[in-house]
C-alpha cells in the first residue's frame, strides 16, 4: 500500500511537473495557427523524453552519476564546456520565461503589472531552494501543477468538432508555408525534450538516493508520468485549436492563453488555470534554477544537491543565487517573456544532440552499469533518436532566421 | 591474478573524485606522470585549463594564477596512494576540499541567513601543493603527439594511454598504474568514446559503427615498442609491426 502511495504520487508529480512555460507557449501558439496538424510532434516528443530519461534515470539509480557527469567524462573536456557553454545559456533564458510566467500569472490573478512581480517571484523561488527539502519541493509544485487538468476537461466540455480536428491531424490548415510549420514542429519538439528535464530528473534521483531497487518506481513516474503530461499538451493545443483557430486568432500573450478555460467553465475555471499556470511555472523556476546549479558543478566536480546543507556546498548555492538574479535581471528588461520563451525553445532543440548522446553511450557501458546496460530496443530507438535530433539541430537556427522566428 | 588494464582517457580522466566521506570534491582533470607510473590526480583549473586549451583555456588559468599568493602555483595534487577505488568515481580518503569552495562558504555563503553556518570552523588543512606542475609530467601531453616508425613514416597521433595496473605497491591500496601502451589514431578525427576497444558488450550499433569508421586503421603501440618519447614519438618498430587496435579488443 505504501509502495501503490509512492508510485501514484511520483506519477502525479511527473505529469503536474512536465508541462512548463515551454510546453505551454508552443502549445497555445501551434493550436492556434495549426490546429492538430502538429500533435505527432508532441508524441514524438514524448516518446524521446521518456526514452532518454529512463536511460538518465537508470544510470543515476546504478552508478549514482548524474547526467552532466556523463557529459564530461564521455565528451572530453573541451565538447563538455561547449555544451555546458550553451545548456547553460538556455537554462538561463528558460529560467528567465519561467519567472516571467509565473509573474504573468500573478497579474493575471491580481492585475498588478508582472514587472513588479518578478523581483518577488525571484526572492521566494531563491529561498524555497536554500531551506526547503528536494522532496517536500518537488511534490508540492507538481503536484499544485496539476491543476492544468482544467485544460483536458475544457477540451472536452468546449464540444469541439471532433471531424474537423481529426482532420486537421493529418492536414496542415494553415497557409503559412512550410518552413514556419517546421520551425513550430522544431519548438515543439525543444519544448517536449528540454535538455534541463534530464539534468534535472537524474540529478534529483542523486539527491534522492535512489539505487536499483528504485528502478521500477522510477520507470512507472517516467512511462505512464510523462506520456500523461504530453496528453495535457496536447489538450492544450486542441483548447487552443476549438477556440482561436476558426476565428483567425493569433494567440500572443499568457491571458489569451488560459482563456478557453475560462470558456468552458467560467470564472472558477479560470481561477483553477490560472493557479495552474502559476504553480507549473513557478516549479519549473526551481527546476530551471536548480538544473544551471547541477550542470556547471557537474563539469567541474563540485560538490551540489540539496541533500547536503548549504553551506557544504558552497559554489553550488553561489551559482543559484547568480543565476537567479541574472534571470530577474533579464526579465525586468521588459523583454516579453513569451519571446524569450520561444528563443529558449529552438535553442534547446539545437542542443539536444550533445546531452543526449553521452546518455545513450553510457546507457551502454558495462562499467557504469553492470548488467544494467541498455537492451536492444532502447538502443534502436535511441539510435533512431539521434539521427533525428542531429536532423533537427542542424535545422533549427537556419529555419528561425529563414521563417523570422515563425512571424 | 592478471593485473587490471585501464585506459587513461576512456576510465579516469574527467571522473569525479569522491571523498570517503560520501562529499563529492572535483574531477580528474589530469594525471600526473613521473618515469613511466602515474603518481597523482591533479585537478582544478591550473589542470583542466591545458586540457580545454584556446582562448578559454588561457583565461581559466590566467585568473586562478593571478588570484593564488604563490609565486608558481600548482594544481591541487590527489597522490595515488590516497585512491581506494577506481569505477563510475574515484573514491579517495579523506583529503581537504579545494580553496574557492571555501572561500565561497566563509565569504558569500555563511553570511546568508539560514545557512546553518556560524559554528566556528576548525581551520581545515589546505590541499596539498607543489610547485608548478611542468607539462611533461601531466598525462595530457602525450595525447595528440604526432607518432613516426622506425623510418620515419608518420603512423599518426596518441589518442589515449594504457595503463596496467602492476607497479609498485602504494600505501596499502593496491599497485601503481604503470603506462603501459599508446593507441594511436591515424588522424584526428574527435573522440574515441571507447566503442573501438572493450569490453564489448551491448551497444547502439549505428554509433559504433560510425565511430569505428571514423577511427579506422587505429593501432596499439606497447610501451617496449616505442624507441624515445619525445615529440613526435619515435618508434623502434616498422608500422607494419604493430597490432590493429581492435585485434587488441579480441585478445
Amino acid at each position: 500500500m505504501k509502495k501503490f502511495f509512492a508510485v501514484t504520487l511520483g506519477i502525479l508529480t511527473a505529469i503536474g511537473g512536465f508541462v512548463d512555460i515551454g510546453d505551454l507557449v508552443a502549445n497555445a501558439l501551434v493550436g492556434s495557427r495549426f490546429g492538430m496538424s502538429l500533435a505527432w510532434v508532441v508524441v514524438v516528443g514524448v516518446v524521446g523524453i521518456c526514452l532518454f530519461a529512463e536511460m538518465a534515470g537508470r544510470v543515476a539509480a546504478v552508478s549514482g552519476r548524474p547526467v552532466f557527469d556523463l557529459v564530461r567524462e564521455r565528451l572530453g573536456p573541451r565538447a563538455g564546456l561547449l555544451n555546458l557553454g550553451a545548456s547553460f545559456g538556455i537554462n538561463l533564458l528558460t529560467l528567465a520565461a519561467e519567472i516571467g510566467g509565473a509573474a504573468l500569472a500573478l497579474e493575471l490573478a491580481t492585475g498588478i503589472d508582472y514587472l513588479l512581480w518578478v523581483p518577488g517571484v525571484g526572492l521566494v523561488a531563491w529561498l524555497v531552494m536554500w531551506r526547503v527539502k528536494f522532496e517536500t519541493m518537488e511534490r508540492v509544485f507538481g503536484l499544485a501543477g496539476l491543476a492544468l487538468v482544467v485544460f483536458l476537461v475544457a477540451f472536452f466540455a468546449l464540444g469541439p468538432d471532433w471531424g474537423e480536428l481529426s482532420h486537421q491531424l493529418v492536414h496542415n490548415p494553415s497557409d503559412d508555408g512550410a518552413a514556419a510549420y517546421w520551425f513550430y514542429a522544431i519548438a515543439l519538439l525543444g519544448a517536449a525534450m528540454t535538455p534541463y528535464e534530464v539534468f534535472f530528473f537524474s540529478s534529483g534521483g542523486v539527491e534522492e538516493r535512489w539505487t536499483r531497487r528504485d528502478l521500477n518506481v522510477m520507470r512507472a513516474n517516467v512511462f505512464v508520468g510523462f506520456p500523461l503530461g504530453g496528453l495535457l499538451s496536447i489538450a492544450i493545443a486542441g483548447c487552443a485549436a476549438t477556440v482561436f483557430l476558426p476565428r483567425m486568432i493569433e494567440v500572443d500573450s499568457l491571458g489569451q492563453m488560459v482563456l478557453p478555460a475560462g470558456l468552458a467553465f467560467g470564472q472558477i475555471g479560470l481561477a483553477l488555470v490560472i493557479f495552474g499556470v502559476f504553480a507549473a511555472t513557478f516549479g519549473a523556476t526551481l527546476e530551471t534554477a536548480l538544473s544551471s546549479g547541477y550542470s556547471i558543478s557537474q563539469y567541474f566536480g563540485w560538490q551540489w544537491g540539496k541533500y547536503v546543507r548549504p553551506r557544504e556546498a558552497a559554489r553550488f548555492h553561489a551559482v543559484l543565487l547568480v543565476s537567479t538574479m541574472v534571470a530577474i535581471a533579464l526579465i525586468l528588461t521588459t523583454i516579453n517573456p513569451i519571446t524569450v520563451t520561444e528563443y529558449s525553445l529552438v535553442f534547446s532543440a539545437a542542443a539536444l544532440p550533445l546531452t543526449y548522446l553521452p546518455v545513450l553511450m553510457i546507457a551502454n557501458d558495462p562499467d557504469y552499469m553492470g548488467e544494467k546496460v541498455n537492451g536492444r530496443f532502447s538502443n534502436t530507438l535511441g539510435t533512431a533518436y539521434m539521427i533525428l535530433l542531429l536532423v533537427v539541430a542542424v535545422a533549427a537556427v537556419p529555419l528561425m532566421l529563414l521563417t523570422k522566428a515563425g512571424r | 591474478m592478471k593485473a587490471r588494464v585501464l585506459h587513461a582517457h576512456l576510465h579516469l580522466l574527467d571522473r569525479q573524485v569522491v571523498r570517503g566521506d560520501g562529499r563529492l570534491l572535483c574531477k580528474v582533470d589530469d594525471l600526473e606522470i613521473d618515469d613511466g607510473y602515474v603518481t597523482a590526480i591533479l585537478s582544478g583549473p591550473l589542470a583542466l585549463g591545458p586540457r580545454v586549451g584556446g582562448v578559454i583555456g588561457r583565461v581559466m588559468t590566467g585568473v586562478t594564477r593571478l588570484f593564488r599568493m604563490e609565486e608558481h602555483p600548482a594544481p591541487q595534487r590527489i597522490p595515488m596512494g590516497s585512491v581506494a577505488e577506481i569505477g563510475s568515481a574515484i573514491k579517495v580518503g579523506d583529503l581537504p576540499e579545494a580553496s574557492l569552495e571555501r572561500w565561497v562558504r566563509d565569504h558569500v555563503i555563511d553570511r546568508l541567513p539560514g545557512s546553518g553556518g556560524g559554528e566556528p570552523d576548525t581551520p581545515d588543512p589546505r590541499p596539498v601543493r607543489l610547485t608548478e606542475i611542468p607539462d611533461r609530467e601531466r598525462l595530457s601531453s602525450l595525447v595528440a603527439r604526432r607518432v613516426v616508425d622506425v623510418v620515419g613514416e608518420p603512423v599518426g597521433q596518441v589518442a589515449d594511454v594504457q595503463l596496467t595496473q602492476d607497479g609498485p605497491l602504494l600505501a596499502d591500496n593496491g599497485q601503481a598504474l604503470r603506462l603501459s601502451g599508446l593507441i594511436v589514431v591515424p588522424r584526428h578525427t574527435g573522440q574515441l568514446f571507447g566503442y573501438e576497444r572493450g569490453p564489448g558488450g551491448s551497444s547502439p550499433a549505428l554509433v559504433r559503427a560510425v565511430i569505428r569508421r571514423l577511427h579506422r586503421g587505429s593501432v596499439f603501440v606497447a610501451w617496449d615498442q616505442i624507441a624515445t618519447l619525445g615529440d613526435p614519438v619515435e618508434l623502434a618498430v616498422p608500422a607494419a609491426r604493430l597490432l590493429p587496435l581492435h585485434e587488441l579488443l579480441q585478445r
